[in-house]
């Protein structure tokens, strides 16, 4: 019987853990997904949610070694890696990436948060085999999942991750604000001349076909989806999106599974249900065939069966 | 002494768009112009060149521009060479690491022609133009007609 080839979120919150009794049927955890093919883990992000997976990696047969790929360095992206068992146990071997000029960089940067007086040990205690991966031309592979960074609209370095692996393509961005550049363009077209806004229009066109090229058919694409219409009217320019364009930017990239993901940590189950129950109106009266999820903690997706 | 020599002004964007918006903006000034799609493009003409003045974009592919500027200031000459972000990511944190790395300016996409002139003619020493002196496009039909 051939094992299971997944994808399993562990962790689906924005910003900060929120471990309360009416979020729970969605999930507390901050950022982190697991993917598995041919025995080989794939982590991407290492919020709070990395911690269960890795109490559960160390009960399991036959895996000594993961690979943790990370689209940022803010709290709720790394939090949990401080306490990821597998990092600290010798015959384990751990592989990073994340953005960053070099190894030393992406060392330096996921290794600031385990340092006196913020925590009580620090990275030396890792003792597994702890490696830093590096990319060429953004492009690098890990068993069986061949891996591309891209550029993402978020504070700082922020990447987002488009995989491929037995055929199939999951598209990985945690935290982006889509369409930031159209809303700053609409703000400022009274003033532009008509050759002005011949190749401003032109440039919006050009960055939205590039930024739809690069999830454009994803069997699956997990996305920011923090904000409702209101409020995201207040927190324009946090770095993240309102969910309905990020609907939106699915169907027209032709994506066939959308997640819904990073969830603001204000929004308790029955909230997160009622944006969830908008999200797919939104698709049915657009009468795409794209299927829209809410990711939830402890839900699995069959790499094989999409 | 007085400098006679031309500015050279170079963008890294990965817009060829965007680029052309650059050249059609500077046309009238006095310098010369020259465009790279991305950092990787870039990179060898910095490792040789010392720009007047850097356009610098932040999401490209490949390296983003902030990533980009940090490796710049490790080559001796491009420790001061002027750079300004012009972006569409407007965050508070990019503009401090962009200050940090020694940006002289940070500036939200888009931009007007006059607004590229301007920041040309402050950062790199070069003489306005006449501001009732055609646009290009003026030119062109004026030569065309």
């Amino acid at each position: 019987m051939s094992e299971l080839n997944y994808i399993r979120f562990w962790g689906v919150r924005g910003s900060y853990p929120a471990p309360f009794g009416s979020h729970l049927r969605v999930g507390g955890n901050t950022s982190c997904i697991e993917l598995r093919a041919d025995n080989h883990v794939l982590i991407c992000d290492g919020g709070s949610g990395v911690i269960p997976l890795g109490n559960s990696l160390m009960a399991q047969q036959g895996i000594k070694e993961v690979a943790v790929i990370l689209t940022h360095y803010h709290w709720d992206h790394i939090s949990g890696l401080p306490f990821f068992v597998p990092a600290f146990v010798p015959g384990w071997k751990v592989n990073f990436f994340g953005p960053g000029d070099n190894k030393q960089e992406i060392e330096r940067r996921i290794s600031g948060q385990m340092v006196d007086p913020y925590f009580p040990v620090e990275i030396e205690t890792w003792l597994a085999d702890i490696n830093y991966l590096t990319a060429h031309e953004n492009k690098f592979e890990y068993g069986p999942f061949k891996i591309e960074c891209f550029n993402v609209h978020h504070p700082g370095s922020t990447f987002g991750y488009r995989i491929e692996v037995h055929g199939k393509v999951i598209v990985y961005i945690s935290d982006n604000e889509l369409s930031f550049i159209d809303k700053t363009i609409d703000e400022r077209k009274e003033e532009l001349d008509q050759e002005e806004w011949q190749l401003i229009y032109a440039m919006q066109l050009e960055e939205r076909v590039k930024a739809l090229d690069v999830i454009r058919d994803a069997h699956v694409f997990i996305h920011d989806a923090q904000y409702t219409p209101q409020d995201y009217a207040k927190k324009r320019g946090w770095g993240h999106s309102c969910y309905i364009d990020t609907v939106e930017f699915a169907m027209d990239a032709s994506v066939k599974n959308l997640y819904l993901f990073h969830v603001d940590p204000n929004y308790n189950d029955n909230a997160i249900e009622e944006l969830h129950r908008a999200s797919v109106k939104i698709v049915h009266d657009r009468k795409s065939e794209m299927e829209c999820h809410i990711a939830r903690e402890g839900l699995i997706i069959d790499l094989d069966n999409l | 002494m007085a400098n006679d020599k031309i500015p050279t002004i170079v963008v890294v964007d990965d817009s060829a768009t965007s680029i052309s918006l650059y050249q059609f903006s500077i046309e009238p000034l006095a310098v010369n112009f020259i465009g790279f799609k991305s950092p990787a493009e870039a990179f060898p003409y910095l490792q040789e060149h010392t720009p007047d003045l850097l356009f610098l974009d932040i999401i490209m592919p490949g390296m983003d521009g902030l990533t980009f500027l940090r490796r710049l200031r490790t080559l001796a000459h491009q420790k001061n060479t002027s750079v300004i972000m012009v972006t569409s990511k407007d965050y508070a944190q990019d503009r401090y690491i962009a200050k940090q790395l020694g940006a002289l300016d940070f500036v939200i996409k888009p931009l007007r022609f006059k607004e590229i002139r301007e920041l040309v003619c402050k950062h790199a020493a070069v003489v306005p133009v006449d501001q009732t002196a055609p646009t290009p496009n003026e030119s062109a039909e004026n030569k065309s007609s």
